[in-house]
């Protein structure tokens, strides 16, 4: 039997909702329409990205302003193999953007052909995106620039027909999972249709599915033993709504099954019977179908039920 | 040396609802925080520490949410740090907070839970594929509806209790003018003809998605000296956790619960919690788990918690009032939902209630548990400060 451990790909996105409120509103719209607009602090600093509120006082700011589309790279990092869906389909450098008479460094990207190119202190204006829709990337990325130094701030209102007031932003993770050492021998259990647990050397209660320890006694499991593959509904509900994703006819039975020797309920979809006709205490078995790794369903014995004392501890 | 009291000082939440598109996670937590400090009569410079608490970060996609909030909570320069206690993140949340003044760490705290659903979905959140795990195969509710049936069958319980219970949190909420839910045409056959989610579990004994923050100040004696308005002051408070599955794991009265309520009490010198503790906000997403609470915080013997309720114990003008403010199944910002336990507890002994206020509350409990009944955490507070 091998003894490698399983190890699969875990990727986690969705569409975030962002509600961006005033500032942030007044900010993303602003670059839909070629404007960079920054908030003015109680101390009279301007701050591009702007902040909802004073990072020092805490005080509500509102006081809005447009910048300059110049600016000076204070400090970068070079990003040599671009993943995921880059802001550029090519090399190019992180930086961090000092825009004429701002006092906060905005985080972007430079269009640059290599690392030589790129340096602190070196001066960069705005690329705009063709098609801007209210994000940030509606600056497509910054270009080195050797011009004139930009106007100073000025009073902006921050008001825009047709704001920018939702935004929605996929995000993506990626995982490697791994079930580790006991779930692995569970897993490869399962694929030959046996159920098999790990017994606690003290409390000797089964775990199904093993988690290498037992929680109660805080020791590894390890000693293997096959339960079922009959067991005793504990408990069940009636699924009346379709949960997304799974492609299962309402009404079905959702169970609690305390297969014959496990410490502890698993979980299954009890079939083979009217769903208003499950009882706890009813006995089943499992029911597999080529091509899963779990038990389709479980479906009655015919056994008589199972008596409410005999597993009253299991619910 | 002894502890320094704890006295609740401040409270502010928002009005709830199921999505704030008019803010920001900032704008959400800022609004609840400068409630909290003007009932206080406090500024920012008051303040020494922030503790924030929420649910998991995929509920909103915003990884450490606290390190883009400290701005909006004037906790710049300040010791701030989050808690995370799943489904009962805002009860803990809060008693890190009465710890830190109890234990003289900081003098005045602002404490502060959120969530903002509609930035993403609590479901989805709490579904990841993870590889090789057998799916669930039911949402939240399907989680929790066997463990009501197991309920009914350990007690015998009728199955109109649930409906019962719904029907007094949504009245309870009308009288609250920050809970989401305001369902001014509620009858019980409204709650009973509501269709069949999940049997033994319908779709009005289910709670909300909402957005929604609560903060509160928390300060020593010398805070309370000053403080505007009653305080609320704690008398005891715990955290206890156990694993969601483990062999021997009592689904329908966890021991994690009972040890918990156990430690309040003792902390409090509660020796009768029926008869010392004159209202109790529990976390109840489900109708069900108001007669699983009583009985696993020692309001009722086991088996006898449904008839308190039946019996109308439970209601607002009843001699144990359960969730005056509504409760969860009025209003869930799932983050908060703890902290609005704790905070209600605190606004009924202060006597600053509303018209959801009970005449002469003296001492009153918070209850929050999250995860599969996995963390629970509470408090009792009282309107006289306690012995020393």
């Amino acid at each position: 039997m091998t003894t490698e451990i399983l190890a699969a790909p875990l990727v986690v996105e969705f569409p975030f909702t962002r509600s961006l409120g005033p500032v942030q509103s007044a900010f993303l719209t602003g670059l839909r329409e070629r404007t960079v607009l920054g908030v003015r602090t109680t101390a009279g600093t301007v701050l591009v990205p702007p902040t909802e509120y004073d990072p020092a006082t805490a005080a509500e700011l509102h006081e809005m302003v447009q910048v300059a589309e110049v600016g000076t790279v204070t400090t970068w990092a070079w990003n040599p193999h671009p993943t995921g869906k880059p802001p550029l389909d090519r090399p190019f450098a992180w930086v961090l953007v000092r825009l004429d008479g701002t006092d906060s460094a905005l985080l972007h990207v430079l269009d640059a052909p290599s690392p030589d190119a790129v340096s602190t202190g070196m001066r960069v204006r705005i690329r705009w995106a063709e098609t801007r829709t209210g994000a940030i990337t509606d600056i497509a990325c910054f270009e080195p620039y050797d011009g004139a130094a930009g106007p100073a701030p000025r009073d902006h209102a921050g008001d825009f027909a047709d704001a920018v007031s939702v935004v929605t932003l996929p995000a993506r993770l990626d995982y490697t999972y791994s079930p580790g050492r006991a779930q692995t021998a569970y897993l490869r259990a399962l694929a030959e249709r046996r159920t098999v647990g790990e017994r606690c050397p003290e409390c000797a209660k089964v775990y199904v599915p093993p988690r290498g320890a037992c929680p109660t006694c805080g020791v590894p499991t390890g000693e293997r033993v096959e339960v079922g593959p009959k067991g005793t509904v504990t408990t069940f509900c009636i699924v009346n709504i379709k949960a997304k994703g799974l492609d299962i006819e309402v009404p079905y039975v959702y169970g609690h099954i305390a297969l014959d020797g496990a410490g502890l309920a698993l979980h299954g979809r009890i079939a083979g019977i009217p769903y208003d006709q499950v009882r706890m205490g009813m006995r089943v078995e499992p029911v597999w179908k080529e091509g899963q790794r779990w038990p389709d369903h479980y479906r009655p014995t015919g056994e008589p039920d199972a008596d409410y004392d005999t597993y009253r501890e299991l619910v | 040396m002894s502890k320094e009291p704890v006295a609740v000082v401040g409270i502010g939440q928002t009005r709830h609802v199921a999505a704030r598109k008019d803010v920001s996670i900032a704008g959400l937590v800022r609004e609840a925080a400068l409630r909290a400090l003007e009932d206080a009569q406090l500024t920012w410079a008051d303040i020494d520490a922030v503790v924030i608490g929420k649910a998991p970060d995929f509920f909103e996609g915003v990884m450490m949410p606290e390190l883009y909030l400290a701005d909006a909570l004037g906790a710049v320069g300040k010791p701030m740090l989050r808690v995370h206690t799943a489904g009962s993140v805002g009860g803990s949340t809060a008693l890190v907070a009465a710890n830190l003044v109890a234990a003289r760490v900081h003098g005045t705290v602002l404490t502060l839970a959120f969530e903002k659903q509609s930035e993403s979905n609590a479901m989805w959140g709490l579904s990841l594929p993870v590889p090789f795990q057998q799916p669930l195969l039911a949402g939240a509710g399907g989680f929790f509806a066997p463990h009501v049936r197991a309920y009914m069958r350990r007690t015998g319980a009728p199955d109109t209790i649930g409906s019962l219970v719904a029907y007094k949190d949504r009245r309870n909420a009308l009288k609250n003018p920050y809970a989401h839910l305001h369902e001014h045409d509620i009858t019980l056959e409204k709650v009973q003809a509501s269709p069949m989610l999940w049997d033994p579990v319908r779709y009005s004994e289910t709670c909300p998605s909402s957005d929604g923050a609560c903060a509160m100040v928390l300060t020593g004696r010398a805070g309370a000296d000053h403080a505007p308005h009653p305080p609320a002051w704690v008398h005891g408070g715990a955290m206890r956790s156990e694993p969601t599955l483990f062999a021997g794991k009592d689904v329908v009265s966890p021991r994690a619960g009972r040890d918990c309520a156990a430690d309040v009490y003792r902390q409090a010198g509660v020796t009768d919690p029926r008869r010392q503790i004159d209202a109790v906000e529990m976390y109840v997403p489900f109708s069900w788990y108001e007669p699983m609470w009583l009985e696993n915080l020692g309001f009722a013997e086991e088996g006898e918690g449904w008839k308190l309720t039946e019996a109308g114990v439970t209601e607002l003008d009843g001699d144990l009032p359960v969730n005056p403010s509504g409760g969860v199944l009025s209003t869930n910002p799932i983050g908060a939902s703890g902290m609005l336990r704790f905070a209600e507890a605190a606004l009924q002994v202060r006597g600053r209630a509303g018209d959801h206020q009970i005449p002469g509350v003296r001492r009153a409990l918070g209850h929050a548990y999250g995860g599969g009944s996995q963390f629970f955490a509470m408090w009792l507070v009282g309107a006289e400060p306690p012995a020393t």
